[in-house]
């Protein structure tokens, strides 16, 4: 961030738009702060509930940075897995009968074969292609995912009750006058926690330091005698874990549905504000969009209205663009994102 | 007459600079041509057209100005459907603003629209590349689909949020509406696919091309050597979007004749366009309109087969298809194993006759549902998207090229 | 086929030859500055990449910069042609001050150059990649293009005789129609100066043609190096780590080590600089 105040320039293009979009925001607080005649309380659970929707941006986003930082490899496939992985743990379920952990268990182990093929069947294949046309790939494998899995399960929308709490916290409601769904905090806890579990193995197993090497310089860590085609496995299979809880989650939240992989999608915004290779930069990207999504959703229609008297029910369901435009508008001013290495260009 | 080269001289840099090298590639391209425009009207009933030429002729549009963009240039762009969805709006609004105004201008004044607002969403491609632009184009994609469905005044009112086309006639011939003939809808886009193939071939071969491709392959180098890299950029934006939005309008006005934005321009129409340059060959012209055939003949064979069933003939040609591709991926998967190497041969037959034999069985009578042929749809197309962009990626095109290749020579072996 | 291309190859050679009477160039005279460079700083972030070197290359000369491994060589060439700009300092070219500008204008003022690490653009053919260094010449705008016939084949044309001319001098007729990526190295070096040449270049800037080569391919290159610079008259710059080559065929020669310069002059006088002794056989500091 220091770097981008001590190139900070008035004169610039970039100075201007800068300075405008403060003083659009000052003006934008000072609304919110003084001239809303709404609860304040509302704008507090609006913040919360944004948090906790950002939380799940981020537990996608970072299924994404792990298949990055190993591999290079940017993954559009990150969202299908979610739903993959919900729609066979629900299929467990409601089809078999089976008990949530063994559905789970069961999940997991599928994700991983999914792992294995696709390390076999793609990754071995274009390991030295463009990273653009792994890119491409990559949306392949997200339809043949999509494919496969409907084929199994059918495409209809399917409930997934995985036993987590439901309706409102009673705890907030009472004590402070908050409407926050128990599931969201569930949620949440949750992917901290597994948050907290990757970045400490990460940094402290030996085969999270062995991917780590892989992601710094993949020719050194092959001479040091570290397998990249199991590597490649153990990465995916995480991604796989990591996108069974977000499906899952999900899925417990509104139903498995073909959706549910467009709104993983959003991980995609979040990783250009965080930076492509950073697990903090993915958290707290993940953060600002969904707080900032739900916040430009109620109130970007009345601070328009207030400014340049646009019709506020212009600015209603725009939850599918406005994480895009915002990591757009970001990218100009920043290419690296919030976190990311800064890139110099060799020739 | 053998397929050669030899003894058709080249005495010139012009005859040199030929898009058809060759002879008999010229004949036949000509033929086909003149097959396109005088016999196919002919015989086409509103099955044909409406179900498979029309469609066909609209997405090679959109596929040329995609591979122009992604192609040629190596911008990844996802927001082929916004893009559409913007030639087709202003194809709306012009024609229910001014009735008047000659079909044509309105079509070539959506393209025109349409590459102004590509421009503006290609400006951040200066300072953003790769994946991180696509993600750019994906703002693109939803915001505009949202705009015209959220902002009353480009669906005109409507009460359905549709639009649809009025009655337009060309020199007195209805084009656009219910009444309009199939092979009047033909025609008219057969003529734009034709001039517009024709100015695209091209702009690729020229100073143009030439850049977008220096780009496309190094933009680092391109820039020292001269190359400006934004205003490169900006007009491969601009004349991508500029076919885009000509074959948005074609695609509402004449194919659909009415359509809802979040139905007809999803990013799912993105897609669908991005896999057809992906199979038809990334860079080629030719493999433009392979792409576009590919994209939209493979839903309707596959409805028909699964479906509704095609009969013994058929279904023995879709059998032994299926058993030569079968065959043929298993024998190359095979021999790069090391312990599969040995079986190599009896595996690939049997996985072939395995597969060939299951196609006999689904597509002899068919009787599967729709929901799965869809699905059988979609993970198809993913697989042939892995397999062709491991294989080849320049896809069809480039296997047509090897096929004449191998001719040439035929039957020498060099 | 190839009787066409025979032709066509003597008919270009006493095209050249009548050409070269024609304006009367006479080879090797070593005229004024071309290019001076002043005092340049490179920084990236703390890292000092070069520090405070001016020299000057005159018309007609070949220039060597020699070096051990990151002594700034390339970032020296990189701020020539604009890639980089540097914190301080100036560039005259021509007699003018350049102002910073993008890499793109800086060729279109006639600055060519090469890469360490073959930059030709894979995808395309040889000729293609040739024709690509033509861009800054070509003028006819995207109606005519899309058009074809008319300005836009005449100028295509114009330009593919240059072209042809130059893939002649390098001898690389046969291959003027196969995708780059397939070719031997030594051949993409080639045609990686081609698209340079073609440019038709006041300075030719070329980093480390020779590295990487045989004794034979060296010999080739340098052949093609001494011949730009004789029939052409086209001054050059270049990189270099073979001692004997620059030796051989550099006029003048400075010597940059840590970012900085330790030496200037002939071949001669460098190899008898003792800094420059020191930088590449070491020395104790004590």
């Amino acid at each position: 961030m220091t770097d981008v105040i001590r190139r900070f320039n008035p004169m610039k293009a970039e100075g201007i738009a800068l300075i405008l979009l403060t003083l659009f925001l000052l003006r934008g607080a000072w609304w919110f702060t003084v001239a809303d005649p709404r609860d304040a309380m509302f704008a507090v659970e609006t913040i919360v509930s944004g948090l906790l929707a950002g939380v799940m941006y981020s537990l996608v986003a970072l299924g994404f940075v792990l298949i990055f930082k190993s591999s290079g490899i940017f993954n559009y496939a990150q969202g299908v897995f979610a739903l993959f992985a919900g729609l066979f743990a629900s299929g467990f379920m409601n089809e078999f009968g089976l008990p949530v952990w063994a559905a789970l268990l069961l999940t997991m182990l599928v994700m991983v074969i999914v792992a294995i093929l696709v390390e076999r069947f793609v990754l071995q294949h274009l390991v030295n292609q463009e990273p653009i046309i792994l890119f491409m790939a990559t949306i392949g494998l997200a339809y043949v995912l999509e494919g496969v899995g409907d084929t199994i399960w059918g495409s209809d929308v399917k409930v997934l009750d995985v036993g987590l709490p439901s309706g409102a916290s009673d705890t907030l409601l009472d004590g402070f006058g908050l409407y926050v769904e128990k599931l969201e905090i569930a949620a949440a806890v949750i992917a901290a926690i597994l948050v907290i579990l990757l970045s400490v193995f990460s940094q402290y197993t030996r085969i999270g330091r062995a991917l780590r090497a892989v992601a710094d310089d993949h020719q050194a860590a092959l001479s040091v005698g570290i397998s990249l085609r199991t590597i490649w496995v153990i990465v995916w299979s995480i991604a796989g874990f990591v996108a069974l809880v977000a499906g899952v989650m999900w899925g417990a939240k509104s139903g498995v549905q073909f959706s549910l992989s467009l709104i993983a999608l959003k991980a995609l915004p979040v990783l250009i504000l965080g930076g492509f290779t950073s697990i903090p930069g993915a958290i707290i990207g993940g953060l600002i969009i969904g707080v900032g999504e739900k916040l430009a959703e109620i109130y970007l229609g009345t601070v328009m209205n207030e400014l340049f008297g646009l019709n506020p029910s212009m600015f209603t369901a725009i939850e599918n663009w406005f994480a895009y435009v915002l990591a757009l508008a970001f990218l100009l001013f920043r290419p690296q994102g919030l976190f990311g290495d800064k890139i110099i260009e060799r020739v | 007459m053998f397929y050669r080269e030899t003894g058709d001289f080249k005495a010139s840099y012009a005859a040199d600079l030929q898009t058809f090298p060759i002879a008999l590639d010229r004949y036949r391209f000509w033929a086909l041509i003149a097959f396109a425009f005088l016999v196919v009207p002919f015989l086409i009933n509103d099955y044909w057209a409406s179900a498979i030429l029309v469609p066909v002729l609209v997405y090679s549009l959109a596929a040329l100005g995609l591979n122009m963009l992604t192609g040629y240039c190596g911008q990844v762009s996802l927001g082929t459907g916004a893009f559409m969805a913007v030639g087709a709006y202003t194809c709306y609004k012009l024609t229910t603003a001014f009735p008047e105004l000659n079909l044509i201008v309105v079509v070539l004044l959506s393209g025109a629209m349409t590459a102004m607002v590509g421009i503006a969403f290609g400006l951040p491609s200066l300072r953003i590349k790769g994946f991180y632009l696509a993600v750019a184009t994906l703002a693109a994609q939803f915001f505009i689909v949202w705009l015209v469905n959220k902002v009353p005044w480009f669906y005109n009112y409507s009460a359905t949020g549709q639009i649809s086309m009025p009655e337009r006639d060309l020199f007195g011939v209805l084009i656009t509406g219910p009444a309009a003939t199939p092979e009047a809808k033909y025609l008219f886009c057969l003529a734009f696919v034709f001039v517009f193939g024709w100015v695209a071939r091209n702009l690729v071969r020229g100073r143009i091309g030439r850049s977008w491709m220096a780009i496309r392959d190094m933009d680092i180098a391109a820039e020292i050597i001269g190359v400006p890299p934004l205003q490169t950029k900006l007009s491969a934006f601009a004349f991508s979007s500029f076919y885009i939005g000509i074959a948005g309008a074609l695609y509402f006005g004449v194919y659909l004749g009415a359509a809802e934005a979040t139905e007809a321009f999803s990013i799912i129409e993105s897609f669908f366009v991005l896999f057809a340059i992906i199979i038809g060959g990334l860079g080629s012209i030719t493999g433009s309109f392979l792409g576009a055939a590919f994209m939209v003949l493979l839903p309707v064979t596959l409805k028909n087969m699964m479906v509704d069933g095609v009969g013994p003939v058929w279904a023995s040609v879709a059998a032994i298809a299926m058993f030569a591709a079968g065959a043929i991926a298993m024998h190359s998967i095979a021999t790069a194993s090391t312990w599969l190497r040995a079986v190599a041969l009896p595996l690939a037959l049997g996985v072939g006759a395995l597969l060939g034999y299951g196609v006999w069985t689904v597509a002899v009578s068919g009787g599967l549902d729709t929901a799965a042929a869809k699905h059988f749809e979609i993970t198809l197309l993913g697989v042939l998207i892995i397999v062709f962009l491991i294989l080849e990626p320049h896809g069809l095109a480039r296997l047509w090229q090897i096929a004449k290749e191998k001719l040439r020579l035929w039957p020498f072996p060099y | 086929m190839t009787l066409h291309e025979t032709q066509e190859a003597s008919n270009s050679d006493a095209d050249y030859a009548a050409a070269e009477i024609a304006h009367g160039v006479s080879p090797r005279r070593i005229g004024d500055v071309v290019l001076d460079v002043r005092d340049i700083q490179l920084r990236f972030g703390g890292v000092v990449a070069i520090k405070d070197v001016s020299f000057d290359i005159r018309q007609g000369e070949i220039r060597a910069i020699i070096g051990p491994n990151g002594a700034g060589k390339s970032s020296m060439l990189n701020v020539i042609s604009g890639f980089y700009h540097p914190q301080q300092g100036e560039i005259w070219f021509e007699g003018e001050k350049r102002s910073a500008q993008r890499p793109h204008m800086i060729a279109k003022q006639g600055i060519a150059r090469t890469f360490q690490n073959i930059a030709l653009f894979k995808g395309m053919t040889t000729l293609d990649n040739i024709m690509t260094g033509r861009l800054t010449k070509m003028r006819s705008n995207f109606l005519w293009q899309s058009l074809w016939f008319g300005p836009a084949m005449a100028e295509e044309i114009r330009h593919r005789e240059v072209v042809e001319r130059i893939i002649d001098f390098l001898e690389i007729q046969p291959i003027r129609k196969t995708p780059v990526g397939k070719l031997p190295y030594g051949l993409q070096k080639r045609v990686e100066l081609g698209r340079a040449l073609a440019a038709e270049p006041k300075l030719l800037l070329l980093d480390e043609p020779m590295a990487g080569m045989n004794v034979e391919e060296k010999e080739d290159m340098c052949r093609f190096i001494l011949d730009v610079n004789e029939e052409f008259g086209t001054t050059i710059a270049l990189i270099e780590h073979d001692m004997g080559v620059v030796m051989d065929i550099s006029d003048r020669v400075v010597v940059l080590d840590y970012g900085r310069k330790i030496g200037d002059g002939a071949p001669d006088e460098v190899r008898a600089n003792k800094d420059v002794i020191d930088a590449y056989l070491g020395v104790s500091h004590d």
